[in-house]
């Protein structure tokens, strides 16, 4: 009998498995199929990007293993939107994806209290709270169930006109959720995601692209790794381009595109088009950028990313030699797309927990979202509450206002999905607050509701004393204008200032300028304390000016809403009455972020707040 | 004040209430109304049909009260979504009061606050905010125009064009989120050809907006003409003289209360306070009096400002002390009298001597080719269209050309100022001011040019089609001014996260605007603003 039994080893699945497993009176299982290894990344190579690098950090404070995985496995670092400010500076680490899985499985079964099983589960019925999970051969007993199935649920794989049953390039895919499980609602439609070919790196013409090496500077995900630490060794990414033959490759065949000639009528992300996409909606535009990623140091394949494609396979390797560089690449595994159910995550609450099942949970690409960031967000956050459930301790809510995981989540239950979800920082209401350099400062609180004593614990704790001891320093030192150390940092002030506001001068480098003075004092600081310290005095009066602006309506947003009156009400239109019913909102925040209500719902709401 | 959250029954007079008409309106809304108030009519509750008239008595212990016609409308169908039960009761003040009592005294029904009914309404939907902005400029029009902008606030005309804006702003906000989220899809140098262009649109927006606010405040709803000057002036005279034949429709009742003497005055259908700003008595008082703060008020707050003098009265303290620029025209009174022209020439050589230096301009009359009967009424009829010509003296062309003759000048010979011949061309940063000579022997006719010339400020200030809402003005004003912050911002500072943050502040006060988001104190000022029962 498990504690916790974890359908699919995806990132999700190892997540909600790690976590919980913290807790180690709990015996956990993960059941997976047997062809994919755990945490393994079918699609792009690479862990992080703008929002999700975020993501990674968060997840990270939480005591999650995605951001260790990345560190352990990372081939290239970089950071995205350097020169756009430190709120929307995100970093992605390409990964080698063998190591990344081997790290998660050797991680994964060094732990006692987790079991990984090989099986295809075929069926799942709940008698007296407990859940049983069948294969062909064996029954499992589980006190707490969590699904993250990905995109093995119904999956069907489209490469031209061939289709395959099944969630990923060879690998089979699971029963649909009608046959394994009934009652639980599905969204309408299928969604779709899909995947560029894979190129044979020896046949590719390195000279002709040009090359993004790694960034020595980027600080690693994991915060018990050195700060700039490489575990093995780095590798470059290349940029190559389209053309317009390319294109007219593209639009020549439209008629043989799965997704255009009617063989897929599932839904793909808006934000993640497929080439067939860009060429059909951009019809004057020829030139797209091909990002080729190694897959890994000792694969031969290439990713090249931007150019996902369901073409038929010559096709394919037509539009590939159109490229300049590429002209003599060989595929070595054609690109597909693939369609799977998703749930209707309007039925779950904010710890990912079914409303009308107790016990069962979704996380990940079954709820629609995309993303290996996303997913393992959500597998966090089942994992622990379903852990908690178990210690019969309160439900962990993460709050939009200090993180993407909070943003998601509220997000995902508000809402009907209508295409893929993924994280974007414009998502957020308080991006200059949520970064990647105060992770740690931000998700201390949730971490602490864990009751946990393990070394993630005590590095956080460090390091929030730390900070809040420095930051009233800097409030209370003052520099006169004569100050030695200006010198050090070549600047002049007119006049006697505390350190907080030197770091605040527009013309100065924050991070630099704390860095300089305390090496001056010989006060050696943690570099992760520093850069988080500097950026949020840095910040502190715009994120103050944002916040006053914002509270009048969180004040309201954070306000406890009766949906059952509301939809009653004789006059609330049957529209938004639907919506209401349906999504069950229980705050007004999440009222106002709910897709078709009208603006005279929500002033009649808001009046009726106390 | 905010409602609290109840649907307790109320009841107010929903027609004027301050004088005795024919018919009184009283509604009376809440729930289960039928039931609570059964006892009160002669007519029993299952004979009273939805939104038929019913004739009954108002009757309580044996006594009746008045002889009424009763309409229930049945929530949600009704003005407030709530049940309504509308009493058309005789007019009489003491009636209608002692109506309300009847029902206040001797049932759980409640005095309702002031714009309790409409504020359920908003709560019920019945509205949105910015409808409920536009029932409240209809219920308080001053003007035929006024009650144009309500009715497009209520159809949503206005709405639109803040949809405008939101748009631009959306547009801004996009180009900002798309570089970061999308970074790799757009290069950096289109990224920031993108980011200014849609700046300047909603730069150009905003600044279009904020124009058409500036001559829009309650200068407009409820313009008001002010005649200052010193005692003996001519004030009361002029006063009377333009009041004598357009005395308003509406008496102002609270007028009695203040230290200044207020009328109405009705000019080609607008409704203007007429106010003889009486407190400024003596010369010494316009200074130091306790009077000043109101008056120098009620000088900021009128649309039309008449200065009144009597050249022949010299008094350095209060002319000093004067702010000439607010001036909209000036009247020499005494125009009559012996040795005007020269007490006139010699009161222009006084104020230049204390370094008042205006330009004076006669107020040409656009009768003096027709006759010469009635008031002038530039738009005698239909619904007021602004002007088109830009200057804000439509009747002028050409150069300025002194007067020869005519009825408004008797005395005039030759050209006004002596020292100058051809045209008037004013210095740089002088200040030029129109005048008018009147005498206590004209006619009222004499008043025509001065009623003209408020009308046309009038139209001419409509023409920039302003946006009169009090908390749509004030909101466009905090745009403007968070914009011009946010304009530093964005031209100064390189991070562009900060950048978004603060184009966030913007966007929720264009939200505020459109009212999409209504805080709390939006709605608690609007309903303040509301009359009992409407």
């Amino acid at each position: 009998m498990f504690d916790i039994l974890v359908i699919g080893g995806g990132h999700a699945g190892v997540e909600a498995a790690y976590i919980s497993s913290q807790f180690n009176s709990l015996n956990i299982g993960i059941v997976t199929l047997k062809d994919v290894p755990l945490a393994s990344a079918p699609c792009n190579p690479s862990i992080g990007g703008v929002g999700k690098g975020q993501v990674v950090r968060e997840i990270d404070a939480m005591g999650g293993i995605t951001g260790k995985l990345a560190d352990l496995s990372g081939i290239q670092f970089r950071t995205l939107n350097e020169s756009k400010g430190y709120a929307v500076q995100s970093t992605r680490i390409q990964i080698d994806k063998d190591l990344y899985s081997q790290n998660a499985e050797s991680i994964i079964n060094e732990i006692p209290n987790i079991n990984v099983i090989r099986d295809k589960i075929l069926k799942i019925s709940k008698k007296d709270d407990i859940f049983l999970v069948s294969s062909l051969n064996h029954e499992y007993k589980a006190k707490k169930l969590i699904m993250t199935v990905g995109t093995f649920l119904n999956g069907r794989m489209h490469t031209g006109s061939s289709q395959i049953s099944g969630g990923r390039s060879e690998c089979e895919s699971s029963e649909s959720l009608d046959s394994m499980f009934s009652g639980v609602k599905k969204v309408n439609k299928r969604f779709k995601t899909g995947t560029p070919p894979r190129l044979d790196s020896s046949t590719i013409d390195y000279s002709l692209l040009v090359e993004q090496p790694s960034d020595a500077s980027v600080e690693t995900f994991h915060v018990l790794h050195g700060t700039i630490d490489r575990f093995v060794k780095q590798k470059s990414c290349y940029i190559a381009h389209t053309n317009p033959a390319t294109m007219s490759i593209i639009r020549d065949n439209k008629e043989k595109s799965p997704m255009f000639n009617g063989q897929i009528d599932a839904v793909g992300a808006r934000y993640c088009p497929s080439i067939e996409d860009k060429a059909y909606r951009y019809p004057d535009r020829d030139i797209h950028h091909v990002f080729v990623e190694p897959e890994g140091l000792n694969l031969k394949t290439m990713y090249p990313s931007g150019i996902s494609t369901s073409l038929p396979g010559d096709i394919q390797s037509q539009m590939i030699k159109s490229i300049e560089g590429l002209e003599n690449a060989e595929i070595l595994q054609y690109g597909y797309a693939v369609e799977y159910d998703v749930i209707d995550t309007t039925e779950l609450k904010y710890s990912l927990e079914h409303k009308s099942f107790d016990g069962l949970y979704f996380a990940g690409q079954v709820n629609g979202t995309s993303g290996y960031e996303e997913a393992a967000a959500q597998g966090l956050v089942a994992g622990m509450n379903a852990a908690l459930k178990l210690n019969c301790s309160d439900e962990l809510r993460i709050s939009r206002v200090d993180s993407y995981i909070g943003v998601m989540i509220e997000d995902l239950i508000s809402n009907l999905r209508d295409e893929p979800y993924r994280l974007f920082t414009a998502r957020s209401e308080n991006r200059l607050f949520i970064r990647e350099d105060n992770a740690i400062i931000r998700m201390y609180k949730y971490r602490c509701h864990l009751q946990l004593d393990l070394p993630i614990d005590r590095y956080s704790k460090d390091f929030v004393n730390c900070f809040e001891i420095l930051l009233n320093l800097l409030d209370k030192t003052y520099i006169s204008n004569d100050d030695s150390f200006l010198e050090l940092i070549d600047f002049k002030i007119a006049r006697r200032m505390s350190l907080s506001e030197l770091v605040r001068q527009a013309s100065l480098n924050p991070i630099e300028t704390l860095k300089q003075y305390f090496l001056h004092l010989n006060v050696d600081i943690d570099p992760r304390v520093l850069r988080c310290l500097s950026i949020s005095i840095k910040y502190s009066g715009y994120i103050t000016k944002a916040d006053s602006i914002n509270s009048s309506i969180s004040k309201i947003d954070n306000k406890k809403i009766n949906w059952k009156e509301l939809s009653q009400s004789e006059n609330i239109s049957f529209e938004c009455k639907q919506r209401i019913e349906r999504i069950k909102p229980e705050f007004f925040g999440q009222l106002r972020i709910m897709e078709g209500i009208r603006p005279a719902t929500l002033s009649a709401v808001a009046g009726t707040i106390k | 004040m905010f409602f609290e959250n109840t649907d307790d029954p109320i009841i107010a007079c929903s027609t004027g209430g301050f004088k005795n008409t024919a018919i009184a309106i009283i509604r009376i809304s809440g729930s289960d109304i039928l039931n609570i108030t059964s006892n009160f009519f002669s007519l029993k509750i299952d004979k009273i049909k939805v939104r038929y008239a019913h004739y009954c008595k108002i009757i309580h212990k044996d006594k009746i009260y008045d002889d009424i016609i009763l309409t229930y409308f049945k929530g949600p169908n009704s003005y407030n979504g709530e049940d309504i039960l509308e009493l058309s009761v005789h007019g009489n003040i003491l009636n209608i009061n002692r109506i309300i009592d009847l029902f206040t005294d001797n049932s759980p029904i409640r005095l309702a606050y002031p714009g309790e009914f409409t504020s359920r309404a908003l709560k019920n939907k019945k509205l949105t905010l910015n409808q409920v902005e536009g029932l409240d400029l209809l219920i308080n029009a001053n003007s035929l125009y006024n009650l144009d902008q309500g009715f497009s606030l209520l159809s949503g005309e206005l709405q639109d064009a803040y949809e405008l804006l939101y748009q631009s702003f959306l547009t801004h906000k996009s180009c900002i989120e798309f570089g970061f989220d999308f970074y790799e899809d757009i290069g950096e140098t289109q990224f920031h050809k993108n980011l200014n262009d849609s700046f300047q649109k909603l730069q150009d927006s905003i600044f279009k907006l904020h124009k058409h606010t500036l001559n829009s405040n309650d200068n407009l709803l409820n313009p008001q003409i002010a005649l200052i000057g010193l005692p003996n002036a001519g004030k009361s005279s002029l006063f009377n003289k333009l009041l004598s034949n357009n005395r308003a429709i509406v008496s102002d009742v609270e007028g009695t209360t203040r230290d200044f003497i207020s009328e109405k005055l009705f000019i080609d259908n607008v409704n203007y306070s007429l106010i003889d700003t009486a407190g400024i008595r003596d010369s010494k008082d316009f200074v130091e009096s306790l009077g000043v703060q109101s008056s120098l008020k009620i000088l900021n707050q009128s649309f039309f400002k008449i200065l009144v003098i009597n050249p022949f009265l010299l008094d350095e303290n209060f002319y000093k002390s004067l702010d000439f620029s607010v001036i909209d025209l000036i009247i020499y009174t005494h125009s009559d009298l012996d040795g005007f022209d020269n007490a006139k020439a010699n009161f222009e050589s006084f104020l230049f001597n204390i370094n008042v230096n205006i330009t004076f301009k006669p107020l040409l009359s656009n009768l003096l080719n027709s006759d010469l009967s009635g008031p002038i009424e530039p738009t005698k009829s239909g619904p007021i269209e602004p002007l088109k010509s830009g200057p804000i003296e439509p009747t002028k062309s050409g150069p300025i050309e002194p007067l020869k003759s005519g009825p408004i000048e008797p005395t005039k010979s030759g050209p006004i100022e002596p020292t100058k011949t051809g045209p008037i061309e004013p210095k740089l940063n002088q200040l030029v001011l129109k005048y008018l000579a009147i005498s206590n022997i004209d006619s009222f006719n004499s008043t025509a040019p001065i009623l003209s010339e408020i009308s046309s400020k009038y139209l001419i200030s409509l023409e920039f089609d302003p946006i009169m809402i009090k908390r749509q003005v004030n909101s466009i004003s905090k745009l403007n001014n968070l914009f011009t912050d946010y304009s530093n911002v964005f031209t100064e500072i390189n991070d562009i996260s900060i950048v978004a943050s603060e184009l966030n502040i913007v966007g929720h006060c264009i939200t505020e605007l459109i009212g999409i988001i209504s805080p709390d104190d939006i709605l608690n000022n609007i309903f303040s603003n509301f009359c009992i029962g409407k």
